[in-house]
């Protein structure tokens, strides 16, 4: 208990530190902000008047406080681009990333850790080499290439998918496989080293010299051992997630919390990239929480003390 | 305690002769592949075991101690370890051939076994008790509650200071004495015929030590069963073995009654270990270490295995191979042993 | 055995990859920014252009060495930069012990929580697109992972007896370090970073292909993937090539670094294992 308590509270100074960086960085850019709203012909003073008007000329810790209250209040401005409510589109663009993100991870897992038993159970068969082998393979090819490649394919060599869009469960299976792949991967090689490690341990030996049969071993106490790092695995995993929505979003034009900060960062729509880095920032720190204290709970070393 | 369970009655009563081997293994051999090559760990080891007695494996570190309890567990990391000839006969039935079903009916049951390492051998991420009643519903037909009682009565009985409390406890809550207890009670709680320890008191205290051996000899005398103690510690081996079996270089070399080996070692690695330890040879000045180290398996010399380093090593010794024959009452793998100067 | 020959095929693969990078714009003889629009979209092995034209008539294969360039140039000084100073802060830390090294493992845990691409991400949002970003926030962040393994290995290693020795023997920490840990310390480091080239290549291509990184007309493989995809039916190969370019840096570092890992690491080879007594 004191162990979460502890992991709480590291965690929030993260996020505490996390925000005031990521606020400090959008806005070193603060002087294009002008530029995504004003025309070219604007004066100095009519972008003067825009700053003020944005608050960018007071002191920066001020605004920062400034920023935190009114987010708290729920009143974020609108989007420099199109005038959409910041806040509505939170609502909109995190349902459908949720949408995307849960079928991603729950696919590394549920594909991975199944792969990642079969090859360590059938090792150095032919089995264990093609699970080997994809994996090596799922880890060298670059996401957006993978998904390209599936568009090309799937869509439009032989017309089994739609190519983009949002937010079908046939929309969904592109991008949400491209997305797991890497992960799906790395569980595999985690979850087949961990198996081999514990397969092999001392602890397991005096299981079987005590009688008990290959698949109790194997399906409780190799698992269950197995388990715990892949648990840290999957805290570091929703980051990696949060990660890579920004560039599968994009490619797949679901309309997601990624795809909007790629682009607001692109139009330079400094209120929208300032208020989603936040956002995404958030979700990565709670990620890393959530895993701590999953691994905290599931090893007994750690949750007694 | 566990003695009322049924099926133990007739075995553990009825008096034995002497003569009625519990273990016999013949001609053991197990081998580790490396590629395409495989090299001998364990060749041609014979030893018996009769009921009622303790009988100690020694030798250095290396010389396949080991690896001949867990052929005899069939416990072996195979691949790349395996046991390619002899046999192991326990009571009816050769070990070597059972099923793997039925192997597992024979360990904990009959057989136990307890490793050396209680730090890394116990399941971290289970309680004692759960693991304990695990490996007692494997075999018996039993309830929790039961089986649980059952691990309880097994921990009080090896001494482990407040077992009730300690079936709820992990591995890392306790020392590495209780967990050798634990450990212990685990492998006794099914009253095996046989209890292999495998160097049970090397990574405790010393003063643990003594207890634990204390402990383990207790055991033995209530049950009535057999232990094969796997130790490099003569002085551990002076104060429980009946018998002993000294083994170097995956052979046994000489076998012997306890006493008459301390009294009168054959072989010149036996010799060599008693002049290493220290109140043997008091009279002497200092301690004699033998010089080397146990040759690895994939570099075993041709003739005897000992010859490397043996002070009385002739040149047939390093052409030929000394089989393990009966000289002066006792088997021993020796051409030319010397009287022992302590 | 069956890693060596997977680190000959990496190795193979990283001189395939590194003479396309050196020498083949030399060898194309072609530059990759000229546009030819009578010529556009032409697939590999058409005249004068070994893997066809783009959808601006720019040769392909010029533009995949160079892309290739560009991506060997970023990842080799990401990496040569974050193995120098993860190594360094990661012995200091490991070494020094006490509150510098509570204050640098707070750091580094701090970087390292985060996934690299959003790193990225808010660098370019701070100072704008541009490889500057994308190689700074790459260099950080794996600067955080090598630190960290770094200041493992020297936890492990202090407590080994010949640094001990060492410090009983009265020479001073830096030197201990540096004549000592540090040899000890290079193995693992190389493996990790080999990893971490490949998680550079990735990233760099990447950010690439969403606008973040290189700008044009720079040639780098994300964004001629980019480029391609709008072309995909006319023209695959303007994306297919540069992808495979990707794959096979990518591969050729993931397979040298697992070959490396066997070499440093034996007690992950099992065939070694349970034949001690």
């Amino acid at each position: 208990m004191k162990r979460i308590a502890g992991r709480t509270l590291y965690t929030l100074l993260v996020l505490f530190l996390a925000s005031v960086a990521v606020f400090y960085a959008i806005r070193l850019s603060g002087g294009d902000a002008t530029a995504a709203r004003l025309v070219a012909s604007a004066t100095a003073e009519d972008r003067e008047a825009f700053r003020e008007l944005l608050g960018l000329n007071e002191p920066i810790h001020q605004q920062y406080f400034t920023y935190m209250g009114r987010l708290l209040s729920g009143d974020l401005g609108v989007s420099l681009t199109n005038s959409s409510d910041i806040f509505k589109m939170l609502t909109f663009h995190g349902r459908n990333s949720l949408i995307l993100g849960v079928t991603a991870f729950t696919l590394v897992f549920a594909v991975g850790i199944p792969l990642g038993i079969l090859a360590a159970r059938k090792r150095n068969t032919w089995v264990d080499g093609a699970v080997m082998t994809f994996s090596i393979g799922g880890m060298a090819v670059p996401n957006f290439w993978l998904a390209l490649l599936a568009i090309w394919l799937f869509a439009s060599v032989w017309g089994l998918l739609p190519s983009a869009g949002c937010c079908s469960p046939r929309q969904l299976i592109m991008p949400a496989f491209v997305l797991a792949l890497e992960g799906i991967a790395l569980t595999v090689r985690m979850t087949r080293s961990a198996m081999l490690e514990n397969l092999e341990s001392d602890h397991v030996r005096t299981l079987r010299a005590g009688g008990l049969s290959e698949a109790r071993v194997v399906n409780k106490h190799v698992l269950r051992a197995s388990f715990i790092p892949i648990i840290s695995l999957m805290g570091l995993r929703i980051g990696q997630i949060v990660g890579y929505a920004l560039v599968v979003e994009t490619i797949f034009g679901w309309p997601g919390l990624g795809q909007v900060l790629v682009n607001a960062v692109l139009r330079r729509d400094y209120p929208v990239a300032q208020f989603f880095s936040l956002v995404l920032v958030a979700i990565v720190v709670a990620g890393n929480w959530a895993a701590d204290i999953g691994y905290s709970l599931a090893n007994p070393r750690l949750r007694k003390t | 305690m566990a003695q009322t369970v049924p099926s133990k009655i007739g075995s553990t009563q009825q008096a034995r002769s002497p003569a009625e081997t519990l273990l016999s293994i013949r001609n053991l051999r197990t081998a580790v592949s490396q590629g395409e090559d495989r090299f001998d760990i364990v060749r041609d080891l014979s030893l018996d075991i009769f009921p009622n007695e303790i009988v100690c494996l020694v030798g250095e570190s290396g010389c396949g101690k080991s690896i001949t309890a867990l052929s005899v567990m069939r416990l072996l990391p195979t691949p790349p370890v395996r046991a390619i000839g002899g046999e192991i006969q326990f009571k009816e039935n050769d070990l070597l051939t059972l099923s793997d079903k039925e192997m597992r009916k024979v360990r904990a049951e009959d057989i136990a076994m307890v490793f050396q390492d209680p730090l890394t051998s116990l399941d971290p991420v289970f309680s004692v008790g759960s693991v304990m009643t695990e490996v007692i519903k494997a075999h018996r037909d039993l309830d929790t509650n039961t089986a649980r009682t059952m691990a309880l009565e097994a921990l009080q009985e090896v001494g482990l200071p407040d077992p009730e409390k300690r079936l709820d406890s992990y591995p890392h809550q306790m020392s590495g004495g209780m967990r050798q207890r634990v450990l212990i009670a685990t492998a006794l709680v099914l009253d095996p015929d046989l209890l292999i320890a495998d160097e049970p008191t090397t990574a405790l205290d010393v003063t643990v030590q003594a207890q634990i051996l204390e402990m383990l000899l207790e055991e033995q005398r209530q049950r009535h069963m057999s232990i094969l103690l796997i130790t490099h510690d003569l002085a551990v081996v002076a104060g429980v073995a009946d018998r002993v079996a000294v083994m170097y270089a995956g052979e046994i070399v000489e076998q012997a009654p306890v006493d008459e080996l301390f009294e009168d070692p054959k072989h010149p690695y036996t010799q060599g270990l008693l002049h290493a330890l220290p109140h043997i040879s008091v009279k002497r000045e200092k301690l004699i270490p033998i010089p080397g180290v146990v040759p690895p398996p994939q570099m075993m010399p041709p003739g005897c295995r000992f010859a490397p380093r043996c002070p009385y090593a002739l040149s047939r010794c390093w052409q030929e191979r000394p089989e393990l024959e009966i000289n002066a009452g006792r088997p021993l793998r020796c051409f030319n042993p010397q009287p022992f100067v302590a | 055995m069956r890693h060596n020959k997977l680190l000959l095929v990496g190795l193979a693969l990283g001189v395939i990859v590194l003479i396309a990078g050196v020498l083949g714009p030399q060898f194309t003889g072609q530059d990759y920014a000229t546009q030819n629009f009578q010529n556009v979209n032409q697939p590999p092995l058409s005249e004068g252009h070994l893997f066809g034209t783009d959808s601006l008539g720019r040769d392909l294969a010029t533009r995949t060495f160079v892309g290739i360039r560009v991506s060997l140039i970023v990842a080799a000084g990401v990496t040569l930069m974050s193995m120098v100073a993860g190594i360094v802060i990661g012995m200091v830390a490991g070494f020094l012990g006490g509150w510098i090294d509570r204050s640098i493992r707070g750091a580094v845990d701090f970087v390292w929580g985060f996934p690299l691409i959003l790193v990225a991400v808010l660098f370019a949002a701070g100072f704008g697109e541009g490889l500057f970003p994308v190689i700074l926030a790459v260099g950080l962040v794996n600067t955080a992972a090598i630190a960290r393994v770094v200041r493992g290995e020297v936890l492990a290693l202090k407590e080994r007896e010949f640094i001990e020795a060492a410090h009983a023997g009265g020479l001073s920490t830096f030197r201990i370090m540096w004549r000592h840990a540090f040899p000890n310390i290079l193995g693992p480091a190389l493996v990790l970073t080999s990893y971490y080239v490949a998680v550079a290549i990735i990233a760099e291509s990447a950010l690439s292909f969403i606008g973040l990184g290189a700008q044009p007309p720079l040639p780098s493989l994300g964004q001629m993937v980019a480029d391609g995809r709008n072309f995909l039916r006319l023209n695959h190969w303007a994306a297919t090539i540069p992808g495979l370019a990707i794959v096979m840096m990518v591969l050729s570092v993931s397979l040298i670094g697992d070959g490396l890992r066997d070499v440093f690491d034996p007690r992950l080879r099992h065939e070694a294992k349970g034949v001690d007594d």
